[in-house]
Formats: structure tokens, sequence, C-alpha cells
């Protein structure tokens, strides 16, 4: 062990930087506002022009869909001026955002079915809207989640 | 796993404590990021990063994205294994005086 004889203090002091710093980088805008709403809006234009059935509107829907989200990845990217380290997130963060993910997929899926089932028109398009709220409202609440998640890990891991 | 307390002074530096401090919650910063957040010219940026850069403990990369030039900076293995070193002895002192009931405990990520 190579301690040497530095005020404890001072090594406190040293402590609370390095906390304040990783906070900064986990608290820093990572995901901007835009992010969620736009790949829920994308994602609902992409179901509806794809269950209208008309060739020329899944074709135009199906483009619009991979173009909008290549510019929303290439905005993103470009806007990026760090990038979290993976292993912050850990398990907990990783468990989250599957549940996350799981969670909006089975109510998209359980509504959709559902008015199918009742024969109501457009059920793939109706049950994506919860889909895409969820995005919009709960992706800001995850990644706030996640910045906590973040924040408990111990400082100084290696690995 | 737990990590040996070993004080480096190359680190505990202000600014380079600032500096590693940054990188070690990151896969990477961007140059001007790290400049903005520590709040130093890009020449005195560069003087740190090329010291750090000498020890080893980062590596610096130059990209383009479209016509821009892109310089991010990354902490390589040997340095988060330093910093990790460096916190459990700034830990281990602090423990040592009572100053701190309980201190963060340094270990590796086990998940």
């Amino acid at each position: 062990m190579d301690l040497p004889r530095i005020p404890p203090v001072d090594a406190e002091l040293a402590l609370a930087e390095v906390r304040a710093r990783r906070a900064e980088v986990v608290e820093a805008d990572l995901v901007p506002a835009w992010f969620w709403p736009s790949i829920g809006g994308l994602m609902l234009l992409f179901v509806a022009s794809v269950e209208s059935g008309r060739p020329w509107l899944v074709a135009t829907g199906s483009v619009a869909y991979a173009a909008g989200l290549a510019g929303l990845i290439v905005a993103f990217a470009r806007r990026s001026r760090v990038q979290v380290r993976n292993r912050l997130i850990g398990v907990r963060g990783g468990l989250a955002i599957a549940a996350f993910t799981l969670v909006l997929v089975a109510a998209g899926l359980g509504l959709s079915f559902t008015l199918a089932a009742l024969g109501v028109p457009a059920p793939a398009t109706i049950g994506c809207v919860p889909v895409a709220a969820g995005l919009a409202l709960g992706g800001p609440a995850l990644m706030s989640h996640l910045r906590a998640v973040m924040l408990s890990r111990p400082l100084g891991g290696v690995r | 796993m737990t990590v040996e307390p070993r004080f480096d002074e190359l680190i505990h530096a202000p600014t380079r404590l600032s500096i590693v401090s940054l990188l070690t919650a990151t896969e990477w910063a961007e140059f001007k990021y790290l400049r903005d957040q520590v709040g130093l010219s890009d020449s005195a940026l560069s003087k740190q990063l090329t010291t750090l850069e000498e020890a080893g403990y980062v590596d610096i990369r130059k990209a383009f994205i479209g016509k821009r030039a892109r310089t991010s900076v990354r902490l390589s293995a040997l340095g988060r294994q330093a910093f990790a070193g460096h916190v459990a002895a700034l830990q281990e002192i602090v423990a040592r005086s009572g100053l701190a009931v309980l201190p963060d405990p340094v270990q590796a990520f086990s998940d």
C-alpha cells in the first residue's frame, strides 16, 4: 500500500471533486428532449402507413421512417460531446431499460390484438398511440432513473 | 474485486484530477467538452493531456465528422487502474482519520 502524508481534509476534498465531476457527466443533457417524442412520432407514422395497406403509402411511410430515424441518429451523434461510460448503467440500469421496453411492447401488442378481436378499424395504429406516448413521457423518466443508478455506483471502478 | 490503494501524484494535481474524474465516467469525451468543463485554454488542456498521454493514462484520437475535425479523449485501461488505486488511497486516508463514517467502497464494477 502506498499512502502519502496528505491531510485527510485534502483527501476528502479530492474525493468531493471526483464525485462532482462524475455527476457533471451523468447529469448532462445526454439525450435531448426532442429525441423521445420524435422516435414515438416516427413509429406511429410507420405503423399507420403499413396498416393502411396502400402500397404507395407503405413505401412512403417506410422511406420516411428510415430517413427520419437516420436523421435522428446523425443529429444525436453530431450533438454528442461525451459518451457516458456504459458500465455505469450496470445490471440495475439494464433491467430498467428492459422493463421499460417490455412494458411498452406488451401494452402496444395487447391493445392492438384486443382492438383487432373487437373489429375496431386500424387496431395497430391505435395500439401504437400509447407506445408513442409512453416513449415521449417515459423516456425522460427512464433517463432520470438511469442517472440516479449511475450516481449510486462506487467511485473508481477499474474494468 | 477490490483495488489496491495507490496514491498517484500525477493524477492528484488539481487540474488533472478534474480531467481524469470526468474521463472516468465516460467512454470518451470531446476535447472541447473537457476544456469547457474544466475551464482551461486549449493550450493548457493540451499540455495536461500530453502529460497524461505520456504516462499512458489517456488515448487521444482525431477524427473527422464531415469536414469538422473532432478530437476525443479516453481513459486507457492503465489510467482507469491508476485512478481506481488513487481513489482507494484517498478513501483510505479519509477513513483512517475518521472524517468519514462510511467511506465509499472502491471496487471494480461487479455487474
